[in-house]
């Protein structure tokens, strides 16, 4: 899947669960800029990302999260 | 005993070895003297004598770790001021407990009402570690704030006679830790289970791993656990909740202790953890802040035959230095087997909350045994004592509500639907709707389905009035700073129109 496509899919699940769209998709982007993305909403963002593109991530991976670029590419590695 | 000479003592003793963990550094024990040294010294020049309480700003660094034993050594007490709290409830705490100076590691000073102790920028000085102080025993170590009824934070001070008492009773645990071992301090600084998580390591010569605060809590806990095999972890059993899908990737057999506390610990749960760690004792302990960290200690049993109730851990017997009666309404002891609210007396018992007399007269009380007056303290928490002594956790006694002039314990409902969903997380409230009367609300940590089976089953075992009548569906539960379950934010979710 083209990174363009896998991003555009996580800003419509950032959106539908945060309810706003006041963020940009720049791949240093991290949860503390967004308004809303605290531990409660980052359990539902990972649980959502994981039912769309039907992967799974390991524990180990959660960590890995530390912004949109290596979201995107931890999902590339999985799909 | 004497702690604060104890202290002094195991950080001279370990120079060479390593204190802390935080954030993928190493600290050595002459590391922590030397920040310990350096801060005394500003506390001299800048705090007077007669203030007692001083504030700390509570971040994850070396700074506010040395900044305690500092204080500590200066026979001074520390309040934990959370940065990320409102800065309306933190000036609520520095007012009501009149502190004058704060120390703070960030590095730009968070509260300009008070003067600021810049722990980062101290001089170096030669190590000192002696106690200023000969006589501790009636000074204060800390104080925390909890969350009051009224809005208002309760003070909860403890002094050093407390935690002397406290460190005893958990000596006599009969915990083997050694300078070899590798301990998690999982707590915010705001919350009281973070004392024994710093200070019985460091008491032993071992390491404490902190938890840096951008990390993902629970799958951070189990790279430290694996990575730096960790030999001894006190957590919040929300922690197992978050780690239950992920459990089969987990194993640490280094694990030598693992304790829960802090909220009720569910026994399928523990079953399927103890899995993970196989070599590791797991206790249940309990108790309140009032009470200095907790009070009762029960080991789980990996062959079975475990005491439990409604499917919650049993919260066991008292330690060394606690007593524990349960009583009815007018403070008189039930019979054995009976249910009522659990009140703790001993050495840990603090003074009482700060400069709030009302509370005070609500929630102390004396009891004479043997012609002796006992202070007791009323935990709010409901619970029965069977005839092998151990303590049942049932619920707070404020989980008790009642809907159609029926006495209903939450806890039960939750024990019901949790048998029926099997490994689903869910909580119970009760809540008031629009027309003032008082509804169940279930909240289950799950995709929503189908509801009709469960409400099916459920009639089969409890009372019309105990049947959940609005239903909700979440990714999983929000918490609250101290990890625990927010069921106040759940209630809020029903559409709550009172506190």
């Amino acid at each position: 899947m083209e990174v363009n496509t896998i991003k555009n899919t996580i800003k419509d699940i950032l959106q539908s669960t945060l309810g706003h769209d006041r963020f940009t998709m720049a791949d240093e982007l991290t949860a503390k800029d967004v308004d809303g993305w605290d531990s409660l909403s980052h359990m539902m963002i990972i649980t959502k990302i994981e039912e769309v593109f039907e992967i799974k991530f390991k524990l180990r991976d959660l960590n890995k999260l530390k912004n949109m670029g290596s979201l995107v590419s931890v999902i590339q590695t999985k799909i | 005993m004497n702690l604060i000479f104890d202290i002094q003592q195991a950080i001279e003793d370990h120079y060479d070895y390593k204190a802390f963990c935080i954030d993928n550094s190493y600290y050595t024990y002459k590391d922590l003297a030397q920040q310990i040294s350096n801060i005394r010294n500003e506390i001299k020049t800048w705090i007077h004598q007669e203030d007692t309480f001083v504030g700390l700003v509570v971040n994850d660094d070396i700074e506010t770790y040395a900044s305690i034993f500092a204080l500590w050594l200066e026979g001074k007490a520390y309040v934990p001021i959370h940065p990320d709290f409102p800065i309306h409830r933190n000036i609520k705490i520095i007012e009501q407990a009149g502190i004058k100076t704060i120390l703070d590691s960030s590095e730009n000073t968070t509260f300009d009402i008070c003067t600021n102790i810049q722990t980062k920028y101290c001089k170096t000085l030669e190590i000192d570690l002696v106690p200023s102080s000969k006589k501790i025993d009636n000074t204060y170590a800390y104080m925390f704030f909890t969350s009051g009824t009224t809005g208002v934070p309760k003070g909860v001070p403890i002094t050093f006679d407390n935690l002397s008492g406290f460190i005893d009773a958990f000596w006599a645990l009969k915990y083997n830790i050694t300078s070899t071992d590798r301990c998690l301090q999982m707590f915010e600084l705001t919350f009281d289970l973070s004392v024994v998580s710093y200070l019985v390591p460091i008491l032993k010569g071992a390491c404490v791993y902190t938890i840096p605060k951008d990390q993902i809590k629970y799958s951070y806990i189990f790279e430290l656990m694996e990575d730096y095999e960790l030999t001894f972890a006190l957590m919040v059993p929300s922690i197992l909740q978050y780690l239950r899908p992920y459990f089969d990737e987990i194993h640490c057999p280094a694990l030598k202790y693992s304790l829960f506390c802090g909220e009720a610990l569910p026994l399928d749960v523990v079953e399927e953890w103890s899995n993970c760690i196989p070599n590791a004792t797991i206790a249940n302990v309990y108790g309140p802040t009032e009470c200095t960290i907790f009070c009762t200690d029960y080991t789980y049993n990996r062959v079975g035959g475990n005491i439990a109730h409604n499917g919650i851990l049993s919260i066991g017997k008292s330690m060394k230095h606690t007593f524990t009666i349960i009583v009815d309404r007018n403070n008189n002891e039930v019979k054995e087997g009976e249910k009522g609210e659990l009140c703790l007396s001993g050495v840990q018992l603090t003074p009482g909350y700060w400069r709030n007399e009302e509370k005070n007269k609500e929630v102390f009380f004396d009891k004479e045994y043997d012609g002796e007056k006992i202070r007791f303290y009323k935990t709010g928490d409901l619970c029965l004592v069977g005839n092998d002594k151990n303590v049942v956790y049932l619920g707070r006694v404020d989980f008790q509500a009642k809907i159609q002039g029926f006495r209903v314990e939450l806890s039960e409902i939750e024990f019901h639907v949790k048998t029926y969903l099997d490994k689903k997380n869910v909580v119970v409230i009760a809540f008031i709707n629009k027309v003032n009367n008082t509804e169940i609300g279930l909240a289950i940590a799950s995709e929503e389905f189908d509801t009709t089976l469960l409400l099916g089953q459920l009639k089969t075992v409890l009372p019309h009035y105990m049947i959940p009548t609005q239903i909700k569906f979440v990714d999983s539960f929000p918490l609250n700073t101290n990890g625990k379950i927010d069921r106040k934010k759940i209630k809020k979710s029903f559409g709550e129109y009172h506190n």
